[in-house]
């Protein structure tokens, strides 16, 4: 792989009227790894994927995959990749070995490289057993395993990946992230976008953290922790939560942020509350914060403490958690 | 090479649709059966059917003057089912089933006193009661049948005017009640012209479209279902087409579309694909009709060549019109309307020279001209004059028109999708 990266990404841009929905990104991704888009609903990242995928026009800026612009050599683009769409897209009335058939074709591939190839992916997405029956009657972990096995068909040397694993139980997905690591191994290299941490954290080489349009920070997962530093994260659940007690809180030697949790009820004014904050050391704050909860009159009904994270380094930056659940 | 694989893959998936079978070939066929054993006593006396006694109760009122009722007794009084059907009136309903259940007759026909009322205010349903001797089945049944026709093109105009009502509003239009009442009215009246000439001496219908044939020397009955079979070929095989161009408003809501541009092909291979599998399927279409009407009901479709060569107009046509048609949809939402709505109402205007082959003098000229304003008219008109025994030389101009027609609708459906799709 003579050095030149697979993808790279220069001060993107795309507009969709008054939404600025990707505002300047760059990013590179050099062949043979495993690039991860992590970002909650609306960064940006199927807007990112489009572009990548010759689906959508950037308003400014370009990217090139494998060298090619994917403006001014787009069937080119298309040649080298296989896309893995977020919407599983398939036909629901042809059998899974029809689908494959068909897509296969629309890759270039014929005959007996093609009936060879149809065989080795249904191995693969573990569907050989049921390449006959109509997509129609398979279960959401089938068809998006299905819709993944497409994307592989002509072996592309970069496969995007738009969060493949949503919806799905977890068995199915353990076996979607082993197969991306596989893919990988054999030389693949993989655009993934997820809103789920620990699968950026176990899958990628590289990480971007997008928001709001933009990649706010980027690195391998070592890097981004290091951002958050030695802070720890603590989440606190409070039966009631006066404004002064995080204004309090927020004064504690040792406390870096406090964010507070959307309220189960919107007009809940003393229903169950969570608290977050970063910490510097939570064995040194975590009593100054119960002392203050006991005088307030507040109750804390659990505590959870957990090492620095992804989770921890977009609450830094954004004052957001990455998924409201 | 992809063209190819993209009309194959369509092809398959139209194979196994439900409603591309219906459509497509059940419901022409059965609506020309229909009518194939409704004149069954007629003709050439081939069919030897029992009388069937009728009573009808006619409690209907009319809206505006107009009594769909009277127009439905009037039809089963008609000239045409003298063979068949021997029809009386009783003041109510409860003599029309005494009559029934002491077998003096095998059917009563109650007609509901808001009949008209139903069929021309949006919204409103009315029952038609058939009440039938259990003993007897098959002359009741016909006459079942001949009334569910008739009831269903009444209804056709509560559901026209219930669709432009509802579409209107959607867009921020809304008319009032009066407004579509007169809609359904004006429908109603249409329908009942229909009705009109439909009871008409038959006869009179095929003195004018067959005046190479001898009169008498053929089968009536084929005569009247061959031209019915045309015009249900032509309703169908429109919607067909248009169904067909449908797929890819499909495909662009499953997503499979984008997916499809990820990959090296074109644009062009996507939408010469969708073409050729919606003229292969067009062609099955013609050819299963045309042969299973000619071995079940004797239709007579002319003269081989000249009517390949109207069937290759219609099929281009159709296929064009429904690219063009489809090109001008958001969504397959929108196509419910417009394949419910704009290709019935061209379908039944295209056939308007078929119900009212008759007519003579100005008003033939204004049906001949108003048929021809639709693409539809067209293809009915390439086959009338087929079935009335001409030659390539009469259906030149025709087919001419439909291959021009369609090529002007085909551009401009491929042009608006290239660029919706760009
Ligand atoms: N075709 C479009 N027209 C208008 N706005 C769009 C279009 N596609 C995306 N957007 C908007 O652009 C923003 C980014 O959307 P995008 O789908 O890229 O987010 P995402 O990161 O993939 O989110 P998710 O995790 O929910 O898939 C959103 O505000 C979205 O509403
Ligand atoms: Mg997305």
């Amino acid at each position: 792989m003579n050095g030149q990266p697979a993808i790279q990404v220069r001060d993107l841009h795309k507009r969709f009227g008054d939404l600025h929905a990707v505002k300047g990104i760059s990013f590179t991704v050099p062949a043979g790894q495993i690039f991860s888009l992590l970002g909650p609903n609306g960064a940006g990242k199927s807007t990112t994927i489009s572009i990548l995928s010759c689906l959508l026009q950037p308003t400014s800026g370009d990217a090139l995959v494998m060298g090619h612009s994917v403006q001014r050599e787009p069937m080119a683009v298309k040649a080298a990749i296989g896309v893995v769409p977020q919407e599983i897209a398939l036909y629901e009335d042809l059998s899974a070995r029809e689908n494959l058939d068909f897509w296969g074709k629309m890759v270039g591939l014929r005959g007996a490289a093609l009936r060879q190839r149809v065989d080795e992916v249904l191995e693969i997405i573990g569907l050989a057993d049921r390449q006959k029956g109509r997509v129609a009657k398979f279960s959401g972990g089938m068809k998006r395993r299905l819709n993944i096995g497409i994307a592989l068909l002509h072996r592309p040397q970069v496969i995007i990946m738009d969060e493949p694993t949503v919806g799905i139980d977890p068995q199915t997905r353990r076996n979607i992230l082993d197969s991306v690591k596989e893919l990988n191994r054999q030389g693949m290299t993989v655009l993934y976008t997820t809103h789920y941490m620990e699968e950026a954290q176990e899958l990628s080489d590289q990480i971007a953290i997008m928001d709001q349009g933009r990649i706010i920070a980027q690195g391998t997962h070592q890097d981004l922790v290091q951002i958050v530093g030695e802070l720890d994260r603590v989440d606190l659940t409070l039966n009631a939560l006066p404004d002064w007690v995080t204004d309090r809180w927020q004064q504690i030697p040792g406390v870096q942020k406090v964010i507070v949790g959307a309220p189960s009820h919107p007009q809940a004014t003393d229903g169950e509350r969570t608290v977050t904050l970063l910490v510097d050391d939570s064995n040194l704050v975590l009593p100054r914060l119960f002392e203050s909860a006991t005088q307030a009159g507040v109750r804390i009904t659990s505590v959870t403490i957990q090492e620095p994270n992804l989770e921890a380094v977009f609450l830094h930056l954004t004052g957001r958690a990455l998924r409201d659940e | 090479m992809k063209t190819l694989d993209i009309a194959r893959k369509d092809l398959l998936r139209s194979s196994r649709s439900f409603s591309v079978w219906v459509f497509g070939l059940a419901v022409p066929l059965l609506t020309s059966g229909i009518f194939f054993f409704a004149f069954g006593g007629l003709g050439d006396g081939g069919f030897d059917l029992p009388v069937t006694q009728v009573v009808v109760a006619n409690l209907d009122s009319p809206v505006n003057g107009f009594s769909a009722g009277q127009l439905l007794l009037n039809f089963l009084k008609a000239e045409d089912f003298k063979e068949i059907l021997a029809v009386s009136e009783v003041a109510d309903a409860v003599t029309a089933r005494r009559v029934v259940d002491q077998q003096q007759a095998g059917l009563a026909v109650i007609l509901p006193a808001d009949l008209t009322a139903a069929l021309v205010r949006p919204g409103e349903r009315a029952v038609v009661e058939l009440y039938q001797d259990p003993t007897l089945t098959l002359g009741p049944g016909i006459v079942s049948g001949i009334i569910g026709q008739f009831v269903d093109g009444l209804i056709g105009s509560n559901i026209a005017a219930n669709v432009v009502t509802a579409q209107l509003a959607r867009y921020g239009h809304p008319i009032d009640a009066a407004t579509s009442q007169a809609i359904a009215v004006e429908y109603g009246r249409w329908a009942a012209a229909l009705g009109a000439h439909q009871q008409q001496e038959t006869s009179a219908l095929l003195e004018i479209h067959r005046p190479a044939v001898e009169p008498g020397s053929e089968d009536v009955r084929s005569r009247i279902v061959s031209l019915i079979m045309a015009g249900m070929m032509v309703f169908f095989v429109f919607f067909t087409g248009a169904a067909s161009a449908e797929n890819l408003l499909a495909e662009e809501e499953a997503g499979t579309l984008a997916r499809l541009f990820t990959t090296p092909t074109p644009i062009s291979a996507i939408l010469a694909g969708r073409m050729v599998a919606t003229l292969v399927t067009l062609i099955l279409q013609v050819v299963m009709l045309v042969t299973a009407s000619a071995l079940l009901f004797h239709v007579h479709w002319g003269s081989p060549a000249p009517a390949m060569g109207v069937a290759a107009g219609m099929i281009l046509l159709a296929a064009g019109f429904g690219l063009f048609l489809t090109s001008l949809l958001k969504d397959r939402r929108q196509g419910g309307l417009v394949y419910g709505g704009v290709l019935t109402v061209m379908g039944n205007l295209g056939m308007i020279n078929i119900f009212t082959a008759q007519v003579a003098g100005p008003a033939r000229q204004i049906f001949d001209t108003l048929s021809l304003l639709v693409p539809q008219g067209w293809a009915v008109r390439g086959w009338q004059l087929l079935q009335a025994g001409g030659g390539i030389g009469d259906v030149l101009v025709t087919v001419l028109v439909m291959v021009s027609l369609a090529g002007v609708f085909f551009a401009a459906g491929l042009l608006r999708f290239r660029k919706r799709f760009a």
